[in-house]
């Protein structure tokens, strides 16, 4: 498995797309929406804002780390290296093992990345680390989760590309990470509450705020694991399809 | 129908490989249907088809890559280390040739110094020590291809399945891999090729099996099947220099501006035409007896046109 990894992660680091998805892009919009929605803010109103949008974008962008992902296995798949590497004396299971592993390493990075943006350029604060670090800790597992089910079972880079954007910019805009979730129609508000990124995003901006309850840490990262188990299991049952696949 | 081929054990009296009464379906559509044969060890073995003919499939099931399959595949050493050259170039084009084979040697359990060292001695078989910190995107086909016969021998396997191994290359890295099929081959190594390039087979192979929809119709050495289907022919060319029996003869084709003609015996043939001229004051520019070819045979046996 660790031959997998390392092999993953060199790819990785040399990934301009990947770095574009998960680090230029976010900080280009967190810049840009941060000057639109605070200027003439000050004091506590602006950090609020501050705190939402970064929260808000970070939660929105590690979702695109399943383009990655799904390009990732469905190179591998049509290149042969999947049947190849079945002829060697590595087990199927550590194949997936492997690969994902090295996509949370990658997540992990880039959360740490652009929270230390907010940190040295808008100063957000970070009233309750530990806090913030489990729900990052649990983001991460749930968006790479994700990412395994979605290219276990989709055919073509185009569907996954397609599918993320549904993902990471619908969920976004229903969840609150665009515009605050007090501010949208009740039946929205009402829908924004079946999604991931709600959650994370609320609980975020309250660890950053250093006001969340264990309660309410402990509900979000129920549904954290909630769809991260449920990526797990559409991924362990499209893998034996995508073998197939892989194999001819 | 079952074919069981028994050809002659090794230079010790091993035998590699065995397999027996393999089928294999793809949905409904049955692609292996009762394959069996047997490989010496150090044995040089050619799977010869058209594409689509299952040879794809029984490698990949001999190199364990597909396992829902009926029949069985055993390997005579347990110890036996296989080293599988898929057909497509399964390697990563944004990493160097040195980090491929890196990657294929930890896959198979190499690490520290003895990767290092592996990897050295490997670039140095392919032909690519000088570019071993070159990413792979940058080689040509023939490089692409050599790189990866090269990962499939990095733990120094007894067992090297080749699937396709020189499809699109120049002549040059054609002549490069035989050159290190042969070197296997010293090595004692065995060797199971699979190829529609019936030519390599006749050169680096010695024994052969023709596979056609699934079905092994022939197998053997490969100069015992020469020896076995081969219809001796004789080409002539030139002016007024075939007797009318010959030329509206069904066992003569125009060819080339000449004429090839089949027949059981030749030398009576040519004989024959050099009298003729003679005799007709004809003039024979070519005259020879034609080497028969592994592929005359397929197409005779299977009925079979290549599709590429």
């Amino acid at each position: 498995m660790y031959a997998v990894i390392m092999l993953e992660w060199k790819k990785s680091i040399q990934d301009r797309g990947l770095l574009f998805w998960t680090l230029v892009l976010p900080i280009i919009f967190t810049v840009i929406f941060i000057s639109i929605f605070s200027s003439g803010l000050s004091g506590s109103e602006r950090q609020q804002v501050i705190v939402s949008i970064v929260s808000g974008y970070t939660v929105m962008f590690v979702f695109f780390i399943m383009i990655s992902m799904v390009d990732s296995f469905i190179k591998d798949c049509n290149i042969g290296m999947v049947a190849r590497i079945s002829s060697t004396n590595l087990k199927p299971h550590l194949y997936l093992l492997g690969k994902w592993n090295n996509y949370m390493y990658i997540v992990i990075i880039q959360i740490v990345i652009l929270t230390l943006f907010g940190k040295i350029v808008y100063n957000i604060p970070l009233g309750q680390p530990v806090h913030i670090l489990i729900l990052y800790l649990f983001l991460t597992i749930m968006v790479t989760g994700l990412g395994l089910a979605l290219a276990m079972t989709v055919r073509t880079l185009n569907m996954g590309i397609a599918l993320t954007q549904v993902i990471a910019l619908g969920g976004a805009v229903l969840s609150g990470l665009w515009i605050p979730v007090e501010m949208m129609p009740s039946f929205l508000q009402n829908i924004s509450k079946f999604l991931p990124q709600y959650w994370a995003h609320q609980a975020l901006q309250d660890a950053m705020e250093g006001t969340i309850q264990l309660g309410d840490l402990f509900i979000t990262i129920l549904v954290l694991l909630g769809f991260t188990i449920l990526g797990f299991v559409i991924a362990l049952l499209g893998y034996p399809g995508f073998l197939k696949r892989a194999k001819g | 129908m079952k074919f069981w081929h028994t050809i002659k054990k090794g230079k010790d009296g091993v035998l590699m490989l065995i397999a027996d009464d393999i089928n294999k379906y793809y949905g409904n559509k049955k692609v292996l249907s009762n394959v069996s044969f047997n490989i010496p060890e150090g044995a040089c073995y050619g799977l010869v088809g058209l594409n689509g003919a299952g040879k794809s499939t029984l490698i990949k099931i001999i190199a364990s890559v597909i396992h829902n399959y009926s029949g069985k595949v055993q390997l005579s050493d347990n110890s036996a280390r296989i080293g599988y050259v898929p057909q497509e170039i399964s390697l990563e084009e944004s990493l160097t040739a040195s980090d491929n084979l890196s990657f294929f040697g930890r896959l198979y359990g190499l690490r520290g110094k003895e990767l290092e060292k592996r990897t050295d001695e490997v670039l140095e078989k392919v032909g690519l020590a000088e570019r071993k910190k070159d990413k792979v995107k940058t080689f040509s086909g023939g490089m692409k291809r050599r790189l990866n016969i090269g990962c499939a021998i990095i733990h120094e396997p007894n067992l090297i399945i080749m699937d396709e191994p020189t499809v699109g290359i120049d002549p040059q890295s054609r002549k490069y891999i035989f050159t290190m099929i042969e070197q296997f081959k010293k090595d004692n190594c065995t060797i199971i090729y699979a190829s529609h390039y019936m030519e390599e087979i006749e050169r680096i192979c010695e024994e052969a099996a023709f596979i056609d929809n699934g079905k092994f119709v022939e197998s053997g050495s490969v100069n015992h099947l020469l020896q076995k289907y081969a219809i001796p022919t004789i080409y002539v060319k030139g002016e007024n220099c075939l007797p009318d029996e010959l030329r509206t003869s069904s066992s003569t084709k125009e060819k080339n501006g000449g004429y090839l003609i089949t027949s059981n015996n030749p030398l009576a043939e040519m004989r024959k035409i050099i009298n003729f001229c003679k005799e007709s004051r004809g003039e024979i520019e070519r005259l020879e007896l034609v080497k028969p070819k592994l592929e005359d045979i397929f197409f005779s046996l299977t009925g079979s046109q290549l599709r590429d």
